[in-house]
């Protein structure tokens, strides 16, 4: 472009800046870009003082494209300052302050075009177009309101009846716990009463037990002490109390291959790397060798058999650990138990046998003090179970008496109400006042995304959102959480479930009970007043 | 050699790493040469590492080493390979300056010895030298290829880095968008998503140019195409952006899902475009997709196939305003050896006579460095070619070779919201723009983890003087567009992109200046201070050209910060850019600092042109007026530089641009063209000159423009020495000057 042509457009520019310094296009005469508000501030007739109080210039400086002063006021109508506020009254529709950087750069941002005013064919004005659209948009949301405030009025209706109801309920179970807790005493005081009897009874069975197990050990111990003793007397064929490898390798009983002879393998085995062992040694580390392979020799030990006693044993353990008081009477299970074969006698079928065996153990004065004290036992963990559920009620109903359902109650029927939601990947469950949860739809675990936590609305208009928090933590992340905003619908349903933040859900909810006309009315008309 | 080479059996040289086998069919094929540089104080260059700026000796431990490879969580202050490679060094000392260019792009390590490091000279060596120590040597050892080196011998650095440049390229003038404000995260999940985040700078009056979509926008990563049920209408979307004058950049990356029915794969497999594995079938590895193959960038077919892709109608939803982000591409290999390719793979080699067997092709051990160059200029012949030439295309890569300054910004890659990262970025930068790559950045706010609002601050106020200035964030952390933290911390970030933005026309200035000087447009100080030793070894702070230095807060906490003010004996006067207060240049000072504050400095004798007219994308201020600061040297003079053109378009090669010199001496300051055969016709004009630094204040100033002369009004305040010309309104479309009287 050649020089003259610029300096053309230039000027234009200029001239289009100077006779803009007033705009008309209202009755009150006001810079461009001041707000029917703020107008009496600007006085052509007097030099301006920026809103700051840091310059005063002259008022030809106002709007001349140069910025002034620090916050701006001076250009209110042009892009010099870098932190000024362009107003637009966009007649027919709501006017609009944008910032300053927003005027003449080429983007329409007031419906009246009132910003681009370098290029004013840029944008033409939609004020009209859009004030209608707004109004009929405001128009319906009216109605919506209107015939949701109905359902409302019930849901608040039946709401008030149910606190009322669950405030009766409390006071009711307060009074059953009260009588509960009386019987629950009761109970408890005559266990213990019952119990001390039984106990006293008890007591002789468990002495002569006590009494019976002490000797039948120390026979035990002799008998082995005996064994022993004539075993190593039997192969210390010198009789110097000690075995010498000389002496083992003639016991034909060491030969456990039964090669013939006693090799080096089989005397490590009994020996280990001992030369010799004496009396103790034998005992403790010999002995448990060589018993097997004695029995084996004299004929006691069968394999079969011994797998037979061993499980009759497991069996009568297992019943005893049912028992308390009459264990291990029977738990040794040899051939000379005497209780054991007396009982084998009286009872043929094994089954009838071990369901007899509790009363046989006593007379029937104990049985009977037994039998009592069961019985109270029983009573009184009833008797506690009776209160703890009531205790469980009254702190669920407390907790929901203490839940905030709207200023009105209107939400306290849908605690509880569950709302599924469905997208391609996700079937989404939010159970009002309980939680939010996520299940795949190919499988896998339920994934929590929040419980009930608070109302989180804005001031003023606190019950437009909830809020669900403490879900599942993300990997390298935070817990889960859920907000879930609240609008007015005829039906209560969830309309979308998004996670706009990695780990952070969406939820969009309508229902009846956010259709209050009343405050839909306010906000409207505040917002028609900015 | 022949001989012997048929004597060795089959697969004697095989290796193994870890699971992976490696053939090696040609046998040992390693070259190594050691240069030594006398009078040398320091070695610099052969990025990309994490260690400092210059280099240090390597006797002690591992050398340098060059292998483009992805880093899962890459290790700070380390001489480990990473995304990127150029085999060029430099040594400096006051004597002279010197550079050696390694031409191969196989893997390579690189030695140093520092004569100057006591622990590591022999005494043998002090008593050969008498104790002169001013020498560094480095070894270069490649895996493969021929020894074929470039020597560059200057008396200053600018004169090897320019020959550098002269040899590999130098940066093109990149699309002014580019160099402004960059948003992304992995990812902007959908349409309503990127909606969102778009009205959020408006609503929060911070400015953008493009907003950015990771690999999710595709349909489950099958590249140049969109996910259908999140992104339905991307050219509505794309026009909701550049009605605001913003840009969309989408991600292309070069492994190809090998899927049926997927076009890229079965013309690929058709047509025998993918790299080859060593027994010549097609390569098959695991990424973003899963099963992947990769794209032969080193066959003209395969260019000529891939670029073909980007035709508009080809890649449905991309328009002019759609530039390209090319990652991956070192390539990275989920399952490969070092998650890159096995080095036995096969690529085209153009076929000669005699070479036929193992000689027709080029295992991936001789190109593998070479390997994300060859895909950034496919890319980049793809977006000249779909608007035929009209526009030029904005491209950012990780993988770094020589070379990659003539299609691509570089970023830094994935790095972790930490400050150790922020302090990685400069040398980093530094380093990759003395070889040849100015336009470089660090992911603003760190890809992994999340960055508490100072750090983030203190990111954003480095970032916003760093070549390329883009946020970004991991899927798994939380989200930070600016206005997500306090009301505080926005307005600081606000704060810092806005300064990016009153400096825009100074960044595409230099940017126009390095594509014709292929000089660094950030500088290490010593490139303009070379006798001041002291410098040589800073890397915490830098010159953008020759005019603002800068020394970013990258610290924790900190109230005050050492800054280098270099030039004592040249009489330098530096200006604080916030309060133009003067300082003499005296080597070390303390800057108080508040979170508000970052140290920048303008050089007196430098003209700076801003714009202060912030705006919400750079292409909605194209018309707007300069405010032209003129900070004044000793003898009360000043000059600087201005490139305009219409910041989009190759028009600019046949002469539509201005390029002007901008002179103040006391009696007139003078803006005249250049090249008197180029012109724009811009509307911009001058709003504001600001002269620091003035002792004695004319009394009176005229404009001259078109033969008008015009009497300027002015300001003088005193505290600080500063003159302001109010509202000069003269052209930028034709010179002017302006005159003064005492």
């Amino acid at each position: 472009m050649i020089y003259s042509a610029w300096r053309k457009q230039l000027q234009t520019f200029v001239l289009v800046v100077l006779t803009c310094v007033i705009s008309a296009q209202t009755d009150v005469p006001r810079p461009r870009g001041v707000s029917l508000s703020k107008a009496s501030l600007y006085s052509p007739t007097k030099d301006f003082t920026c809103f700051d109080g840091s310059s005063t210039i002259p008022f030809s400086y106002v709007n001349d494209d140069y910025c002034d002063c620090f916050d701006g006021s001076d250009e209110p109508g042009t892009s010099a300052c870098l932190n000024g506020i362009f107003h637009c009254t966009n007649a027919g529709h709501r006017p609009q302050n944008i910032p300053s950087s927003q005027v003449n750069d080429g983007v329409c941002d007031c419906c009246d075009g009132t910003d681009e005013y370098a290029n004013p064919e840029a944008c033409p004005n939609t004020c009209e177009e859009l004030g209608k659209e707004a109004r009929a948009k405001a128009q319906h949301l009216a109605d919506l309101h209107k015939a949701g405030n109905f359902i409302r009025l019930e849901l608040i209706e039946k709401g008030n009846k149910k606190r009322q109801e669950m405030a009766e309920q409390l006071s009711q179970l307060e009074k059953d716990k009260e009588e509960a807790q009386k019987i629950k005493e009761e109970k408890e005081a005559l266990k213990s009463e019952l119990e001390a009897k039984e106990n006293e009874a008890l007591q002789v069975y468990r002495d002569a037990e006590e009494k019976e197990r002490l000797k039948k050990e120390e026979e035990e111990r002799q008998q082995l002490e005996k064994e022993v003793s004539e075993q190593f007397s039997r192969f210390d064929s010198n009789n110097d109390g000690l075995l010498t490898v000389d002496e083992i390798k003639v016991g034909n009983v060491f030969d456990k291959n039964k090669d013939g002879e006693v090799d080096e393998e089989e005397l490590k085995y009994f020996m280990g790397d001992k030369e010799s062992l004496n009396m103790e040694e034998f005992k403790s580390d010999a002995w448990p060798l060589l018993k097997p392979l004695l029995m084996m020799e004299q004929g006691m030990f069968k394999p079969a058999e011994a797998e037979e006693v061993a499980e009759e044993t497991e069996v009568d353990e297992e019943e005893t650990e049912d028992i308390p008081n009459i264990a291990e009477i029977d738990s040794t299970g040899t051939e000379d138990d005497n209780i054991d074969s007396d009982m084998s006698q009286d009872n043929d079928d094994e089954d009838h046998d071990i369901h007899t065996e509790t009363p046989k153990g006593y007379d029937d004065e104990t049985q009977k003090l037994i039998d009592e004290a069961s019985e109270a036992r029983r009573q009184f963990v009833d008797a506690e179970r009776t209160v703890r559920e009531i205790e469980s009620n009254i702190r669920n109903i407390q907790q929901n008496l203490e839940k905030d359902y709207g200023l009105n109650q209107e939400y306290a029927t849908l605690d509880g109400q569950c709302l599924e939601y469905e997208d391609k990947e996700y079937v989404y469950k939010l159970c009002l006042f309980q939680k939010v949860t996520q299940k795949s739809k190919n499988g896998g675990m339920e994934v929590g995304l929040g419980d009930w936590g608070e109302w989180a609305g804005e001031e003023g208009n606190k019950y437009s959102v909830m809020k669900y928090t403490n879900g599942v933590a993300c990997w390298n992340g935070p817990n889960r959480m859920t907000l879930v905003n609240v609008n007015c619908g005829l039906e209560t349903k969830l309309t979308s479930v998004t996670e706009p933040y990695r780990c952070e859900y969406k939820i969009e909810f309508i229902t009846p009970a956010a259709c209050d006309d009343s405050t839909f009315i306010q906000q409207q008309t505040e917002h028609d007043e900015l | 050699m022949a001989l012997s080479r048929q004597q060795e059996e089959e697969g004697a040289w095989s290796e193994n790493f870890k699971s992976h086998h490696d053939s090696k069919p040609r046998g040992n094929e390693a070259i190594s040469l050691d240069i030594a540089f006398p009078d040398a104080d320091h070695v610099y260059g052969i990025p990309e590492h994490t260690d400092n700026f210059y280099l240090k000796t390597t006797t002690s431990g591992e050398p340098y080493r060059l292998y483009n490879l992805d880093v899962f969580e890459y290790e700070l202050d380390s001489r480990m390979a990473i995304y990127g490679a150029i085999p060029v060094l430099y040594s400096h000392g006051p004597k002279r300056s010197a550079g050696v260019f390694w031409h191969n792009a196989a893997e390579t390590w690189v030695d140093v010895v520092n004569y100057a490091d006591g622990t590591v000279v022999s005494s043998l060596v002090n008593l050969v030298t008498g104790g002169h120590q001013r020498r560094v040597d480095a070894r270069f050892m490649s895996e493969a290829g021929v020894i074929d080196v470039f020597v560059f011998l200057g008396d200053k650095p600018a004169d090897v880095f320019r020959q550098y440049t002269a040899l590999t390229g130098a940066a093109p003038l990149p699309p002014r968008f580019s160099l402004a404000y960059h948003q992304s995260r992995w990812n902007y999940v959908d349409e309503p998503d990127v909606r969102a985040v778009d009205d959020g700078f408006d609503a929060h009056d911070i400015p953008a140019d493009a907003i950015w979509l990771d690999i999710e926008y595709t349909d489950r990563k099958k590249y140049f195409t969109w996910d259908m049920e999140k992104f339905p209408h991307p050219a509505e979307m794309v026009a909701n952006l550049t009605a605001k004058g913003r840009k969309l950049i989408v991600i292309i990356d070069p492994h190809i899902k090998r899927e049926a029915g997927y076009f890229v794969h079965e013309d690929a497999t058709e047509q025998g475009l993918y790299v080859k594995d060593k027994d010549g079938k097609d390569y098959e590895g695991w990424c973003w997709p899963g099963s992947s193959s990769y794209l032969d960038f080193f066959n003209p077919e395969v260019v000529k196939y891939y670029a073909e892709r980007f035709q508009f109608n080809n890649f449905p939803g991309t328009s002019k305003d759609v530039h390209i982000w090319n990652d991956m591409n070192e390539p990275s290999v989920f399952n490969g050896p070092e998650i890159t390719m096995p080095k036995d793979c096969r690529h085209y080699k153009a076929p000669q006579d005699g070479q036929d067997g193992i000689a027709a092709f080029w295992e991936h051990r001789h190109v593998h460095n070479e390997y994300g160059l060859r895909h950034i200029s496919g890319t980049h012949q793809g977006m000249i070619d779909r608007s035929n030439g009209k526009y030029r295309p904005f491209i950012l890569t990780r993988s770094v070779f020589a070379g990659t300054q003539r299609y691509a910004a570089v970023w830094t890659g994935d790095n972790a919201a930490e400050w150790g990262f922020l302090q990685a970025s400069v040398p980093m930068c530094i380093s990759l723009a003395v070889s040849g790559i100015s336009f470089c950045g660090s992911d603003v706010g760190g890809f992994f983890k999340y960055p508490e609002a100072e750090l983030m601050t203190r990111w954003y106020q480095a970032g916003a003087y760093q070549a390329f200035f883009r946020a970004h964030s991991h899927i798994e952390t939380k989200r930070r567009e600016p206005w997500l933290y306090d009301a505080a911390t926005t307005a600081r970030i606000r704060d810092a992109v806005r300064r990016r933005y009153a400096l825009l026309d100074f960044w595409y200035t230099l940017f126009y200046e390095h594509s014709i000087d292929g000089l660094p447009v950030m500088r290490p100080l010593f490139q303009e201070y070379p006798k001041e030793q002291e410098t040589y070894t800073i890397d915490n702070e830098y010159l953008l050209g020759d005019k603002l230095l800068v020394r970013p807060v990258m610290e924790a906490g900190v109230t005050s910060v050492k800054v280098y003010l270099p030039g004592k004996e040249s009489q330098t006067i530096w200006y604080d850019v916030d309060s133009y207060h003067a300082y003499p240049a005296n080597g070390y000072m303390n800057v108080d600092v508040n979170i508000a504050k970052v140290p920048v400095f303008q050089r007196g004798g430098s003209i700076v042109p801003r714009k202060e007219r912030v705006r919400r994308a750079a292409a909605l201020m194209a018309h707007d007026p300069y405010t032209l600061v003129v900070a004044l040297d000793p003898q009360a003079k000043a000059e600087g530089s201005l490139y305009i053109d219409d910041g989009e378009t190759y028009d600019y090669v046949s002469n539509k641009f201005i390029y002007a010199k901008i002179t103040y001496e006391p009696a007139v300051m003078k803006y005249t063209f250049v090249n008197e055969n180029a012109s724009y016709p811009t509307r911009s004009w001058v709003e504001r000159v600001v002269i620091a630094g003035i002792k004695t204040p004319p009394k009176s100033a005229k404009l001259s423009q078109g033969g008008k002369q015009i009497p300027l009004q002015m300001t003088l305040h005193r505290g600080n020495n500063v003159l302001v010309i109010r509202k000069p309104s003269a052209s930028m479309a034709s010179p002017w000057e302006i005159h003064f009287t005492y």
